[in-house]
């Protein structure tokens, strides 16, 4: 660095007497360190620039945010909307809330209710016109099924389907049944032996429980596969 | 280019899966029903909406429109399948996945779906930081 003498001279008033210095000295050695401020004043901007791109980037996830909540919405609604006018022009239009109930899927296209009462069942039973499936799980139908009931768990169904069903002739009269009023085995195994060609299956609904309330002949063990 | 492709593979699987049950919604109530997960009065309703918005999704990924709430709508969707499948592979149902198409045709659900649906996860996933995430 070039010192001019000037300069030289000034510095070494400071240094010899400082008390001394007049306001006419300071001002010239505050020139001596103007680089100094310069390079603060550029720190400085610098900081406050990078200071807003973070605020601005803080201020641009705010309203990424904000955008994503507002189009989540209008997606759903732009959806629904589409979905439902689409569902009011078709003709084979779904109704907005389906009946899903068992006996509603029970219930054949045509009409036909495949539940059976236990009334009729225990006729049929007694007329020995009628095959019992047991569609729970084995070790249910081993501790105790409907006197000569088969056992086709309807969790087993893809497995011993072909075995327990194979010397059933089609037209046969088949009673599903399992346990409680909510169980779905019965009708699910009843649904599917129809789309197997079964073309005479009815469901004794909570079937269990009812012929153990009415005392009907029940049996242990594996007596019929 | 990636942000692109993912778009692009993304939207195209959200289109093509939404056509068939758009096709048949009462084949696609039936899978819903099957999954046993929503209450009944919820199932028709479901049917009848979701495969529009799959096809809305898809739409708007691929045109690049309402990216943000796009994006977070797809991760939602999927994590909302996989814990769907996840949930019922784990209680022993086998039923079909229902997630392309309605018919049995499909095989029914196994690792193997959850795995797909994983990798779309893992897209849309790259999506959701690639805009949230990664600004310059």
């Amino acid at each position: 660095m070039i010192v001019t003498g000037h300069e030289r001279e000034s510095n070494s008033q400071i240094i010899s007497n400082p008390a001394d210095s007049t306001a006419k000295d300071l001002c010239k050695n505050l020139r001596s360190i103007t680089p100094m401020y310069i390079g603060l004043k550029i720190r400085k901007r610098a900081m406050a620039k990078s200071r807003s791109i973070q605020e601005n980037n803080v201020t641009t996830g705010k309203v990424i945010h904000f955008q994503a909540v507002w189009q989540v919405g209008a997606l759903l609604a732009l959806s629904i909307l589409l979905a439902l006018s689409i569902n009011q022009l078709r003709s084979d239009r779904l109704p907005l809330m389906g009946d899903w109930s068992i006996k509603a899927r029970l219930t054949t296209p045509g009409g036909d209710r495949l539940d059976i009462s236990f009334e009729e069942a225990e006729k049929l039973f007694m007329e020995k016109s009628a095959l019992f499936i047991d569609a729970r799980s084995m070790d249910e139908y081993l501790k105790g099924h409907i006197l000569g009931a088969r056992s086709l768990s309807w969790h087993d169904v893809d497995r011993r389907f072909i075995e327990v069903t194979e010397d059933i002739p089609p037209d046969t009269l088949i009673i599903t049944y399992c346990e409680g009023a909510n169980c779905e085995l019965s009708c699910d195994l009843a649904l599917f032996l129809l789309d197997m060609g079964f073309s005479n299956v009815r469901v004794l609904l909570d079937g269990w429980s009812e012929w153990n309330k009415g005392r009907l002949p029940v049996e242990k063990g594996n007596t019929v596969s | 280019m990636l942000t692109l492709s993912a778009r692009f593979i993304l939207g195209g699987v959200f289109i093509y899966a939404s056509f068939d049950k758009i096709l048949h919604p009462e084949a696609f109530a039936e899978a819903v029903y099957n999954y046993q997960i929503l209450p009944d009065k919820l199932i028709n309703l479901t049917a009848i909406v979701l495969p529009c918005l799959e096809l809305v999704l898809g739409i708007f990924l691929i045109i690049n429109f309402w990216m943000p709430g796009a994006v977070v709508m797809c991760n939602l969707l999927l994590m909302t399948f996989i814990g769907a499948l996840l949930f019922n592979m784990a209680r022993g149902l086998n039923i079909n996945c229902g997630c392309f198409s309605t018919t049995a045709v499909e095989s029914s659900m196994n690792v193997l779906t959850v795995l797909r649906d994983a990798s779309f996860l893992a897209i849309s996933g790259y999506l959701l930081y690639a805009i949230f995430f990664y600004r310059k």
